[in-house]
């Protein structure tokens, strides 16, 4: 696999949605070439960030409020 | 390459606005209990999904709130062992896209500037002006603040939003993704790239933008002892 390879299959990659052999292909790749390593590593740390950052928000008190009493009404 | 099989969802039938959602909820013993057992769990995830999707809390309220009322109007149509987070998440999505078909007669455009390339990938990545710049990877991810990273999602257009929530936020597999937004995986994989793409520029961006702005304010503030001095200097 070369660079370019690797690069159009990371997201499939680091979102685990390549096939098996094509992921030990592409970690081969990884384990080889520097500059796709910190890519890669890049690209796991955005993600693990944008869900840290953009989700995990809890719903106020009073939307659980609302909720109860609706589902108490049908 | 082939991609892997996604995540085991069955197609998910669910409501839409208007639809056969409209009557009370499900008269069947012990649904209520279910329901409460299977649902309310997910009214965190949904709550974070539709705040991202509406960009404020009031509007992310009442989509959760209606998404919860026609999930329980279709209960009964619920299969048990179904996937009730992607059925719930098809839900919310649903009745957002259909609030929006309301509000807005035109259906949101991509702009080209949205959908470029990402000068970090490809041909540019080899280029003699990034590697005099160092490594702007990580002055992206080092450098972007947690505000800028939700203002420039926020900011993408829906179709690719959705698909980045989805994936990057909600942890969905591309299958998953999928059958919440009833397209195909490979549609799913086109905007979910698309709208990463467009993310990262917009980080660039952002960064650039604040180091200009404090580039500037350090100038100003430069300026005057520069002139102070030579004012000292004729004084001398």
């Amino acid at each position: 696999m070369n660079c370019r390879e690797c690069v159009d299959h990371m997201w499939q990659y680091i979102d685990g949605e390549l096939d098996l052999a094509s992921s030990d292909e592409l970690r081969q790749h990884l384990a080889q070439c520097r500059e796709c390593f910190s890519q890669a590593e890049l690209e796991r740390r955005l993600k693990e960030r944008m869900r840290r950052v953009c989700g995990g928000e809890h719903a106020p008190a009073r939307l659980r409020e609302r909720l109860a009493k609706i589902l108490q009404l049908y | 390459m082939t991609a892997a099989p996604g995540g085991n969802c069955q197609r998910l039938e669910t409501p839409r606005a208007g639809g056969a959602s409209a009557g009370a909820g499900p008269a069947v013993p012990g649904a209520r209990n279910l329901y409460e057992t299977l649902v309310t769990a997910h009214v965190d995830g949904l709550y974070s999904t539709a705040r991202r999707l509406t960009r404020n809390s009031a509007s992310a309220e009442d989509l959760v709130q209606e998404t919860m009322l026609k999930a329980w109007r279709s209960f009964h149509t619920f299969q048990p062992g179904t996937n009730v987070r992607a059925w719930l998440y098809r839900i919310l999505m649903n009745t957002y896209f259909d609030a929006q078909r309301k509000h807005s007669r035109e259906p949101e455009t991509v702009s080209a500037d949205d959908v470029g390339e990402f000068y970090l990938y490809g041909r540019a990545r080899d280029s003699a002006a990034l590697s005099e710049s160092g490594n702007p990877e990580y002055l992206v991810l080092d450098q972007v603040m947690d505000a800028e990273m939700r203002a420039g999602l926020e900011a993408l257009p829906v179709p690719f939003l959705a698909a980045v929530l989805l994936v990057d936020v909600d942890g969905f597999a591309y299958k998953e993704a999928a059958d919440v937004l009833g397209i195909p995986v490979g549609t799913v994989m086109s905007r979910l790239y698309r709208g990463r793409h467009a993310l990262r520029r917009r980080l660039v961006e952002y960064v650039r933008r604040r180091r200009l702005v404090r580039e500037e304010a350090a100038s100003r503030t430069r300026r005057p002892e520069v002139r102070r001095k030579s004012a000292g200097d004729g004084r001398a």
